[in-house]
């Protein structure tokens, strides 16, 4: 045996190792957006305005597609993201709004709305068979009418108004240099502490073998009802937040907003490489499918093209990425280390 | 005793006692007048638009898939009609028969993708949902430079899909009762029904059998895509007029609807009845909700209480369904 074969082999190895990662597919995606778009959209997009307008609408829809990610990993939906967002919102307008109490109370109110929506799903799912589509759908519907009843009980309209104090507005709703808003640093603190939670921690472990084989990991002593209970937790509490993100950055809250994040978010996510099926995907992957949906969203803006042409992207993209994951997965399936 | 348990068994069982709750909870609570309620074509109207697309969904859902395209395929519909025998002026059946088409495309696409991939079908049609709904917006505004799009049908066509009955009740409705008997008849009298309770049962298993599963799956995409284009269409004939929104709404409601008259997500178990049930106590809630004295507001609150019961009595019901054993005979 040659050495140079040796290292032949080497390389080719690693390309493979390279390309069955689950997050190739959505780096090669972003840089072919993001390579078309500057074409069109040329300087403005490439400068601080094209950054700002796509990193703004990525960070708003990443919070969520973290959380709602780790879910899918784990062989779960979660639709009721689009009802816990704009809830939480008029928790906050609500409580600090209207009845004018401390913002920090509002704020804290609204987040334990999303966990404890959360945690209704996560013991629905776990303590049911129903899969959790239907659940979740239907504690959307829930929180929806809750939303609207109480809102119009309470305040008499769909919108409510609030003026956050320059503490709050700072640290959640400011836009640095008037264009970046803080919410790419949050969502930049959600990025990083759910890369540890997956990737570091073991609970990141039990998340993908719960994904894979959900009655192995449970015979393998992994608390799956506690975990999914989690995870519920944990979206209900990232919508929460990016509701108290809006409320304060544009000081009113309406019943109607959200929905357009149920099927956003999973569609980040799906670009991201994470299947649906459980079992695979990465936080990087998550990060890059967001930004990819975002530069396309923003992109069309710049380009000169109708914006109607952004949908049909997106969803192009959208099968295009299901589709490689689909090679890539079974390229990953089939793979078997070559013998020495 | 044994007419009660064998009633519980079927697969609607949880939609009649669904529509049942409501119908008391709105008397009881809402003060409603059933003979009002009864007479007022509302809820009918909404429940024959979102019946229509639930059944063939349903059926998918039967198999063991998912299609949320339907979503962006009512506007298609009704654009496509608005667009061909509006704005260029063809005649009214060229643009029906373009919806339908349209239709009958995307289904194509929507199961070929299905069959040929191990990617679920949530994500397939989610893909073509968003894709659709771009590709009716730029058509819209390249073609017509407009969002909404003004049509005329002739009477004939006005009379088969777009004029009310009394003057209140849209002719949908006897569609939906129409195709209600269609899928009745072919999901529980013919050997096609037997092969889509097979395949969402257990789908290897149902190609080992012999059943052609592949093609099956197409067949039921291109069914749900064509019927989401018919209420579409008929919708433009309607109200001589078609917008590129609207139809979102569809993709949940129908879902519940399904849900709620008994199907499982899973796969395997349903029946039309129940669907039709389903969509009826769905529109019940969500219209009937004008006709009590309980503030609107909450419909969605009840919807989506009334979801999470009869997704429980369904899991109930189909266990009793599996563990039913009939009596033995006394011995001698």
């Amino acid at each position: 045996m040659g050495k140079a074969m040796t290292a032949s082999a080497g390389i080719s190895s690693g390309i493979g190792r390279v390309a069955r990662r689950p997050e190739v597919g959505s780096l090669i995606g972003l840089i072919v957006t993001y390579v078309f778009f500057a074409v069109l959209g040329g300087q403005v997009f490439l400068g601080a305005p094209g950054w700002s307008s796509w990193l703004n609408a990525a960070a708003e829809v990443g919070i969520i597609a973290l959380p709602v990610g780790l879910l899918m990993i784990a062989g779960e939906l979660d639709i009721s993201v689009g009802a816990v967002l704009p809830a939480s919102s008029l928790t906050v307008a609500i409580i600090s709004g209207r009845y004018g109490l401390p913002i920090a109370l509002g704020i804290a109110a609204a987040l334990c709305v999303g966990l404890a929506v959360g945690f209704i799903n996560g013991l629905l799912v776990s303590r049911t068979r129903i899969p959790s589509l239907i659940i979740t759908i239907g504690t959307m519907f829930g929180v929806m009418g809750l939303t609207l009843g109480f809102t119009i009980l309470i305040a008499g309209s769909t919108g409510v108004f609030i003026v956050p104090d320059p503490m709050a507005k700072s640290l959640l709703g400011a836009a640095l240099g008037g264009m970046y808003q803080v919410g790419i640093f949050w969502w930049t603190g959600f990025g990083i502490v759910t890369y540890f939670l997956l990737h570091v921690s073991p609970w990141g472990n039990w998340i993908f073998a719960l994904g894979g084989d959900r009655e192995s990991a449970r015979n393998a002593g992994i608390p799956t009802q506690r975990l999914t209970i989690q995870l519920y937790m944990l979206s209900g509490f990232a919508a929460a937040f990016v509701g108290v993100i809006q409320v304060v950055t544009f000081g009113s809250a309406q019943v109607a907003a959200g929905s357009s994040f149920i099927f956003n978010s999973i569609m980040c996510v799906v670009i991201g490489g994470v299947l649906l099926t459980g079992g695979a995907g990465s936080v990087i992957g998550i990060v890059l499918g967001t930004m990819t949906f975002a530069v396309v969203n923003q992109g069309i803006f710049f380009s000169g093209l109708d914006p109607n042409f952004g949908s049909i992207i997106i969803g192009a993209l959208l099968l295009a990425a299901v589709l490689s994951n689909d090679t890539f997965r079974a390229m990953a399936l089939s793979y078997a280390a070559k013998k020495k | 005793m044994d007419m009660i348990n064998a009633f519980v068994r079927r697969p609607a069982a949880a939609s009649v006692l669904s529509l049942i709750g409501v119908l008391a909870f709105y008397v009881i609570f809402g003060g409603v007048d059933l003979g009002r309620l009864a007479g007022a074509a509302s809820w009918l109207n909404f429940a024959a638009n979102l019946g229509i697309v639930a059944l063939p969904v349903g059926l998918l859902m039967i198999a063991g898939e998912i299609d949320i395209s339907i979503g962006a395929m009512i506007p298609a519909g009704s654009m496509t009609t608005a667009i061909l025998s509006g704005y260029f002026g063809l005649p009214i059946w060229v643009g029906m028969a373009g919806a339908l088409a349209l239709g009958i495309v995307v289904g194509l696409v929507n199961g070929l993708l299905a069959v040929r991939t191990s990617v679920p079908s949530l994500i397939i049609t989610l893909g073509t949902l968003v894709g659709m709904q771009g590709v009716v917006l730029s058509a819209s505004v390249l073609l017509t430079g407009n969002t909404s799009v003004e049509v005329t049908a002739p009477d004939w066509a006005k009379f088969a899909f777009g004029h009310l009955i009394a003057g209140s009740h849209q002719v949908i409705i006897v569609w939906w009762l129409l195709l209600t008997a269609l899928f009745a008849f072919v999901v529980h009298q013919t050997r096609y029904g037997n092969w889509i309770f097979a395949m969402g049962g257990d789908k290897v298993s149902a190609r080992n059998a012999g059943i052609p599963t592949q093609s099956l799956t197409i067949v039921l995409f291109v069914l749900s895509a064509t019927c989401a284009a018919f209420v579409g269409m008929c919708q433009a004939i309607q109200f001589n007029s078609a917008q590129v929104s609207g139809g979102m709404g569809y993709i949940f409601n129908a879902i519940v609807s399904i849900v709620v008259g008994g199907v499982l997500l899973k796969g395997g178990f349903g029946s039309v009845f129940g669907i039709f049930f389903g969509s009826l106590t769905f529109a019940v809630v969500s219209q009937g909700i004008y006709f009590t004295s309980i503030d609107r507001n909450w419909s969605n609150l009840i919807i989506g209480i009334m979801l999470l019961i009869a997704v429980a009595m369904n899991e109930t019901f189909r266990r009793m369904a599996i563990a039913y054993v009939p009596r033995k005979r006394t011995a001698v």
